[in-house]
């Protein structure tokens, strides 16, 4: 099979999966969570040989119907599209651990529709990351936050609703902001096109090209959740289920950064305006989210509400390497929109875990479940240590990347704000391995709970030890992405 | 430079051993304390094998894996870390063995155990790093996953100590991961290997100067350096015994080992003396160790005590780097490993008092060496020890540091030395009176009676092993293989 005809069918399977999906599962959510797994798996082995494929010959392009650009509809896999291959990895654990929690949280009747909205929210990140025009890249960020409004709700409590109302309404904002956008790029250039825009954008006008690139990167960094735009992001994440909330806090939030070098590409390439105004923002924004997600997350009692605010600082990380603009930045910054979705996925699962068997969520009342669940506090222990950036684990690479960024960019100061960010997030992490493992239960039953089913266990397992893997191999992202970061910044000159 | 496969065995057996803790907790522990001794010996055997070679000036090499497309995970064993390495795993086989006695019915024993040994493994990872991200890596490790020792006994003191441990050594890390950072940027990844030092002057003033102190500064909390030893009096009595030993011996020698690794690997003596900042040092370094000397003699606590007593010692190897003169740097370089048997036995000790006697307080130790001659006996060596008294180890340290200060002519710090010395008599010579010449308190009276020796002999036994190690390395100190051929080795490599 060419490549691509698996770029195509990279966003077809999971679709056509999602559609059967109360077809084949019925009322049986047993059956729908094993249909949903093989989709997953054949998307999966899909999406590895899209990656070996780019790491061997460089981008490639899929034109549908055979119809070239400016005319058709064209996907475009580069190396920024390879975080297909987390999407997946991320997606397939999901769907094996909804297996147990799904049938435990959910009402029957929705187990059919809630693997079914999964797989959409797949689908729509895949499509995101692999479209090589902006009309279709607003086409699937509207699939994936419509099936995540709906994936927040779907418990059907009335704190869900809620949430998922905040989380639609400003996420329907920043999809009115995209969507005027891509109308402006679309009246200043004719064309949809990415690679085209920013060929013809250079001798457009400079005022709309800027109020196109503000609006497409507010709308964004609403779907990111950074920093003042983050108020939706810690109630949806926290009261989602929690492989939801492992999708939405390690998936969903970066395809606005993703979006983001999206934008960067077409920008740079025209040069039609001096980004480094933006940059700065980027830098602050990035340096602020980090001290106040982490900030507010001291005051969480919920351990799923911590580690959704959590999210915010690491989203802060991102933007700020990504703001930096040198070459070590960036590469940090997209390393970590890598291994930071391992993270937070292993944290959410356990998490997730923790609360399917001891039904609490609050610290203090979760105080010795490191005796009765050891592995599963073990998991959430290895991600802790990765997400304050311990050598050598995967949280490692992205402080020491970007912080050699910001001194590659002549701000050491960055650097520096980002160091002892990641102390505060250690702040309460050790108030979580505190209450798990050193302190007195509460609830004396919970030292008789059970360790969680190994339909959760393994997920969660296969992530943590991830996160320290990917740590010690850290290499391999890191020369794979660096010719894409070079190619983006040589465009500039940078 | 030889290419070897067994630098990396020095952190992976501990770890294996770690691994075996956990099925053999409740079943067999019998056999989990022979596979742990067995592990420790192993590990010596690791650490000794490295001798011969480095001193005849072989140097072994390891490649790891390589974790960014521009540095490897290296290890590398030279003389200094030769010397460190040596140190901890004995004082470390010590501190096991003795708390399989003190240990005995606690609680949460497979955390302890498998703790205990993950942190010789970090340890010898410090000794045996090769560049600076791989010091990091181990050094972080060794930080932050001791927490569960310090915090073991799950008291409300022993968690307080245990934050306040955690946000000391975090903000000493920060600060080391930034001067690596600012290090990488201006040096490129190179090993600690190269001769001289990784930085030249070129790269500007300001810059290696602020990068020097971001070194200093972050080892120097681990260090204990004044002031930024504020974790250390408290870390020391909420950890039990065994593990105050090595924390006192290995780990907080650990910090002024970075600040080796940083002078003599990273800067090199030209450039810092051309930079000018080694005098600020050891102002530093003299002021710690008079001061924290001062404040321990009116701890009551006795592990509180010695927990200053460390500081102040610790201030010595900081001095003798400072002076930046090859004799004063050996004789910084042996007084980590000497200290760390002194000290190690001095906490042994006071492991016993708590364990046998639930003694806690130099004022209950009155008439101590009635009812625990040997204890005693053991005390009161290591005491003359830390004082310095000949033939002991500890003036061993002290003749070379003397030596030093004359010999970079700086006599005036020979006042520090000595009235380190004298407060050392100062704070702990009444502990040895009391326990000789007072009536015995009631504590000691209440001392239950125990059939044969004063105590389990897996707590005499590395008391008494640490006494010796301490009167050899100063009766024998000169012979090859001894730290003190390591240190001098060590020093001269540094000076060439």
């Amino acid at each position: 099979m060419t490549a691509s005809a698996l770029l195509v069918g990279l966003i077809i399977v999971p679709l056509a999966g999602a559609v059967l999906t109360p077809v084949v599962g019925g009322r049986d959510g047993a059956r729908a969570c094993g249909w949903a797994t093989l989709v997953m798996v054949v998307t999966s082995g899909i999406a590895a040989a899209l990656v070996v494929h780019v790491a061997q010959v460089g981008p490639f392009s899929a034109y549908l119907g055979g119809w070239e650009p400016p005319y058709g509809i064209e996907l475009r896999f580069d190396e920024f599209s390879a975080s297909v291959a987390i999407i997946c990895l991320l997606g397939l654990l999901a769907v094996v651990f909804s297996l147990r929690y799904a049938a435990h949280e959910l009402p029957p009747v929705r187990i059919g529709t809630y693997y079914t909205l999964l797989l959409l929210n797949l689908t729509g990140m895949l499509g995101f990351v692999v479209t090589g025009d902006v009309f279709n890249l607003f086409v699937f960020m509207e699939i994936l936050s419509l099936s995540g409004y709906a994936l927040v709700a779907i418990s059907g409590e009335r704190t869900a609703e809620m949430a998922a109302f905040k989380y639609l309404v400003m996420g329907a904002v920043s999809s009115l902001l995209v969507l005027f956008a891509i109308g402006l790029l679309y009246a200043l250039t004719g064309s949809l096109n990415m690679a085209d825009i920013s060929a013809r954008l250079s001798g457009a006008a400079e005022a709309p090209a800027m109020l196109a690139l503000a609006l497409l990167t507010t709308g964004l960094m609403v779907k990111a959740a950074l920093f003042p735009l983050h108020v939706w992001l810690p109630d949806a994440h926290a009261i989602a289920p929690s492989p939801v909330s492992a999708l939405l806090s390690g998936l969903v939030v970066k395809t606005g950064l993703l979006g983001l070098i999206r934008v960067y590409q077409i920008y740079y390439g025209a040069k039609v305006l001096d980004l480094s105004a933006l940059n700065t923002v980027l830098v602050w924004l990035g340096a602020i989210s980090i001290v106040m997600g982490a900030f507010f997350a001291i005051f969480q009692e919920d351990i799923k509400m911590m580690l959704a605010y959590s999210t915010i600082s690491n989203i802060g990380y991102i933007v700020m390497g990504l703001g930096l603009a040198s070459q070590y930045g960036m590469i940090g910054a997209t390393v970590h929109i890598f291994n930071h979705a391992l993270i937070k996925a292993t944290l959410f699962l356990g998490a997730g875990a923790i609360i399917y068997r001891t039904g609490y969520r609050n610290l203090t009342d979760l105080r010795g479940v490191g005796r009765s669940m050891p592995f599963t506090t073990a998991a959430i222990s290895v991600g802790a240590i990765s997400i304050v950036g311990m050598p050598p684990t995967a949280g490692f690479l992205c402080k020491w990347y970007i912080a050699l960024g910001a001194v590659q960019a002549g701000h050491p100061v960055f650097g520096v704000a980002l160091v002892f960010g990641a102390l505060f997030i250690f702040v309460y992490y050790i108030r979580m391995v505190n209450s798990f493992y050193f302190q007195q239960p509460v609830h004396p039953e919970i030292l008789e709970v059970k360790e969680a089913p190994l339909s959760m266990l393994v997920p969660i397992l296969i992530l943590a030890a991830l996160c320290l893997v990917m740590g010690l191999l850290g290499r391999i992202p890191l020369s794979f992405i660096e010719p894409a970061v070079t190619r983006l910044l040589g465009t500039v000159g940078g | 430079m030889v290419r070897s496969v067994v630098p990396p065995l020095a952190f992976l057996l501990p770890m294996i051993g770690a691994a075996g803790v956990i099925p053999l907790t409740a079943k067999a522990p019998r056999l989990r304390k022979i596979a742990l001794a067995m592990i420790c010996l192993l590990e010596i055997a690791v650490a000794v094998s490295f001798i011969p070679g480095v001193l005849s000036g072989t140097e072994y090499e390891t490649h790891l894996v390589q974790l960014t497309p521009k540095i490897w995970m290296y290890l590398h064993v030279d003389a200094m870390g030769a010397l460190f390495g040596l140190t901890a795993s004995v004082l470390w086989l010590l501190a096991l063995v003795y708390s399989f006695g003190y240990m005995e019915g606690e609680h949460r024993l497979t955390r302890y155990y498998v703790f205990f040994m993950l942190a010789l493994s970090w340890t010898m990872g410090v000794a045996y790093a090769g560049n600076l991200l791989t010091f990091l890596i181990f050094y972080e490790m060794f930080s932050i996953l001791t927490y569960p020792l310090i915090v073991h006994e799950e008291t409300p003191e022993a968690m307080a100590a245990g934050t306040k441990y955690i946000i000391y050594i975090l903000i000493g890390g920060s600060l080391v991961l930034l001067a690596i950072v600012f290090t990488f940027f201006l040096a490129g990844e190179q090993t600690l290997a190269a001769q001289g030092g990784l930085l030249a002057i070129s790269m500007g003033k300001g810059k290696l100067t602020a990068v020097f102190w971001c070194f200093v500064v972050g080892f120097g909390v681990k260090a204990a350096l004044v002031p930024l030893h504020g974790w250390v009096p408290d870390a020391h009595p909420a950890a039990p015994a065994p593990f105050s030993a090595v924390l006192s011996g290995v780990m907080v020698a650990a910090g002024s080992f970075g600040i080796m690794r940083v002078v003599f690997n990273v800067f090199g003596v030209a450039l810092l003396r051309e930079l000018d900042v080694m005098r600020w040092l050891t102002y530093i370094a003299a002021f710690t160790v008079v001061f924290a000397a001062l404040l321990a003699v009116s701890q009551d606590n006795l592990k509180r005590r010695l927990a200053y007593s460390t500081i102040s010692q610790m201030g010595y190897v900081a001095l003798g780097v400072g002076l930046l003169g090859q004799e004063a740097v050996t004789g910084a370089l042996v007084h980590i490993a000497n200290h760390a048997f002194m000290k190690g036995a001095l906490f042994l000790c006071a492991g016993l008092l708590i364990k046998r006697a639930g003694i806690h307080r130099v004022s209950e130790i009155d008439g101590l060496a009635q009812k625990m001659p040997i204890t005693a006996a053991a005390f009161l060596v290591a005491t003359l020890a830390m004082i310095g008294t000949p033939p002991l180890s500890g003036f061993v340290s002290k003749w070379f540091l003397g030596l030093g200060m004359l010999d970079v002519g700086q006599p005036a710090y020979l006042a520090v030395l000595l009235g380190g010395a004298l407060l050392a008599a100062v704070y702990l010579m009444p502990i040895v009176y009391a326990a000789y010449f007072r009536p015995p308190s009631a504590a000691v009276l209440a001392i239950p009676e125990r059939k044969g020796a004063e105590a389990p002999a897996s707590m005499l036994g590395p008391l008494v092993a640490a006494v010796l190690i301490t009167v050899l390395l100063g009766i024998a100190s000169s012979l090859p293989g001894m730290p003190l051929s390591l240190a001098r080795l060590a020093a001269a490599i540094a000076f060439k």
